[in-house]
């Protein structure tokens, strides 16, 4: 079957890791490319994988990645006839869309008018119930004013969730325990939502008790097709954000796999969605789940869907993009068990504080089933200006046990100097008990915080001494040693430069 | 023959250790009254290789600043190591102590989005302080501890360095 729109060159309108790994898969399929960067990013690593690269402006994002005009420009510049938006930034903004399809441009995501159905949380909610699909209890609609907001969650109790109508990510989220923090939170999430999304709506859920987050891929085509994908259980979570995904969720029999799974593609199906998108999903002690909303994009985790069904989701889109026909759903095969664990330039001791700055030497990890979808480099300085993930490593292996080992061992070998990461923390929660047993939730990080936190082993704190002794003698010697054989080199010049003199002196240099 | 001493838990334990290179690569180090013999190989970048009597380990030395942290296994034990003269000077320069007047600093660069005391409030351990946004997350910089504000040194939209001087409470 020929394909209907012709795609050569791909402006993606993305930084850091996302970038890399789309441009990734376009080099493999011979797309050119296209990347975009902000002052402070013209020295990343997307820039280097790209064919052509156009500057957009200045750091914060709302000058450069955020700015639709001038991403829409860059491809005009450049003659890129598709723009791929990663995920964050604009890649949920319909806007966007609109502006390509304007500008004769395919956007490699759903029609705009999905994304209006689905992007904005509350409008997504209100279609899931009309789609028959069950979704949480909360605020009809964004509630504009704090007064209403506030006596909406008193209404309903709390604890409660503020979150941005055009949110995804975290960003904008704020969980409210007590009504005296209310007013707080909500100006808080109100700024976050604004300067991340350039959208300040917010709205209120039910907070419900600890459940687990369960979410499905789902992949449709303009040909009436939808497919999923299976599961990704992303239950651990730090600050509603989350730190490792893994596939399949031990909660999910078949029957309940088939169910969600059918679930999920009504709910593409009632939007008339294209392209790959996520479903997700909260649920409860019962195993009762509930629609939370849909990710109208590729899902930072999606290498863990990859890694068990061996598809490239990337291509995928892109294929989808250019008209083509989806694999059958019979088709998708799932096997062994994948986990997904997020590198973050963040000190988990300081409550996750970001710890941007210069990485000083990196080496990433290596041997069977492993995956590191990395955007940085040794020498590379983290902004301070956007998300700190740095990197995603994705160990795969026939069986979740093997899959944990594997992640542990490959994390062991990941080293990044310069700057905070969170590698112990994860490498800790994936040995914890609660972690191994697959009995945890969502509020499984708050609950073992002083588990994941724990201190070096004082088991190996002599070696670590020795070491550190040594390294200091050894820089204290080879200084004193350098120094002298410099100054032995010195003189050794200075004795040719005598000789070189002499026979200058003498003529012809004979 | 070196002394060096090693300070843990940020200066709160202190070790001494005494380096004594016997043949190239082959060092003794004592360490609480053991003398291990130890093999170094030094790879890559703040790598080195350790054969400690026959256990073969692996100390990555990250430098930051005056610590080293110095990852062995899956445990990271940030460590400064003074020599004779830095432990003088350090001996001869601290004079701070965690009471009195406390100044709160940036902990990365950032901007300040909101200052919510103003100088000569009065301020419970743990109060918030200062709102700083970075990497698109707002934090709560709190109160070391209780007490008055004596001054604010930032503004609503500034922004600031890592370490950067925000408030004093005294």
């Amino acid at each position: 079957m020929s394909p209907k729109k012709r795609i050569r060159k791909i402006l993606v309108a993305n930084r850091g890791e996302i970038a890399v790994r789309v441009m990734r898969t376009c080099r493999e399929m011979g797309l050119a490319t296209v990347a975009v960067y902000s002052d402070a990013d013209r020295g990343a690593l997307h820039v280097r994988k790209a064919d052509e690269a156009v500057h957009l402006g200045p750091a914060p994002a709302r000058d450069s990645y955020l700015a639709i005009e001038k991403v829409i420009d860059a491809a005009k510049k450049t003659g890129a006839d598709a723009i791929h938006p990663g995920y964050g930034f604009l890649s949920e903004r319909a806007e966007l869309a609109r502006a390509a399809d304007a500008a004769g441009i395919t956007f490699i995501g759903p029609p705009a008018a999905s994304m209006d159905a689905m992007g904005v949380k509350t409008t997504a909610r209100r279609n899931m119930n009309a789609a028959g699909v069950p979704t949480v209890p909360g605020s009809e609609g964004p509630i504009a004013d704090e007064q209403e907001a506030k006596a909406f969650a008193d209404a309903i109790g709390y604890p409660v969730m503020i979150k941005a109508a055009a949110g995804g990510g975290g960003k904008g989220m704020k969980k409210v325990e007590r009504e005296a923090d209310f007013p707080s939170l909500w100006a808080s999430a109100r700024r976050e939502s604004a300067g991340a999304f350039g959208d300040d709506r917010l709205y209120l859920e039910k907070f419900l008790d600890e459940p687990r987050h369960v979410e499905v891929q789902v992949f449709a085509d303009e040909h009436g097709n939808a497919i999923h994908l299976g599961e990704r259980e992303c239950s651990v979570q730090r600050r509603q954000q989350k730190v490792v995904e893994e596939s399949p969720s031990c909660i999910l029999d078949e029957r309940m796999r088939a169910r969600m799974g059918d679930v999920a593609v009504r709910a593409a199906k009632a939007v008339g969605y294209r392209g790959a998108g996520t479903v997700e999903f909260l649920v409860d002690a019962r195993r009762d789940f509930y629609f939370l909303e849909m990710n109208t994009r590729l899902q930072v985790e999606h290498p863990v869907t990859e890694m068990l069904t061996g598809l490239d989701l990337v291509r995928m889109q892109i294929e989808v993009a250019r008209g083509e026909r989806l694999v059958a759903q019979e088709e998708v095969v799932r096997r062994g068990h994948a986990i997904e664990a997020r590198i973050y330039a963040e000190d988990p001791a300081r409550r996750f504080m970001p710890s941007p700055g210069k990485i000083t030497y990196l080496r990433v990890p290596g041997g069977p089933g492993i995956r590191d979808d990395s955007g940085v480099y040794t020498g590379w300085v983290v902004p301070q200006f956007y998300d700190p993930l740095i990197s995603k490593l994705v160990a795969w292996a026939p069986t979740r046990e093997q899959a944990i080992e594997r992640l542990i061992r490959a994390l062991g070998e990941y080293t990044v100097h310069g700057i905070s990461t969170n590698i112990a923390y994860l490498a800790a929660v994936l040995d914890h008990p609660a972690f191994r047993s697959g009995e945890y939730d969502t509020g499984f990080c708050a609950r073992y915080e002083r588990d994941l936190l724990h201190g070096p082993d004082p088991a190996f704190e002599d070696v670590a001494l020795i070491a550190a002794a040594v390294e200091a003698f050894k820089r204290d010697n080879d200084a004193a040693e350098e120094f002298a054989a410099r100054a032995g080199a010195a003189g050794a010049r200075s004795a040719w430069a005598r000789l070189g003199r002499a026979r200058g002196l003498r003529g012809g240099g004979r | 023959m070196s002394e060096y001493v090693a300070l843990l838990d940020g200066g709160k334990r202190e070790e001494t250790l005494e380096v004594r290179q016997t043949a190239p690569g082959i060092y003794e180090v004592k360490l609480r009254g053991q003398v291990h013999v130890v093999d170094v190989f030094k790879h890559d970048y703040g790598t080195l290789s350790l054969i400690v009597d026959t256990a073969s380990y692996t100390a990555m030395l990250d430098r930051r600043d005056t610590q080293v942290r110095v990852r062995v296994k899956d445990s990271v034990y940030p460590v400064e190591i003074l020599d004779e003269k830095k432990l003088r000077m350090r001996r001869a320069t601290r004079r701070f102590t965690v009471e009195g007047r406390q100044t709160l600093t940036a902990p990365m660069p950032g901007r300040i989005v909101r200052v919510l005391v103003k100088a000569g409030d009065e301020v419970r351990e743990g109060q918030g302080l200062v709102v700083v946004e970075a990497m698109k997350m707002e934090n709560e910089m709190k109160s070391p501890k209780g007490g008055k504000v004596v001054e604010v040194l930032v503004s609503e939209g500034q922004t600031v360095e890592g370490n950067a001087k925000l408030c004093v409470v005294e």
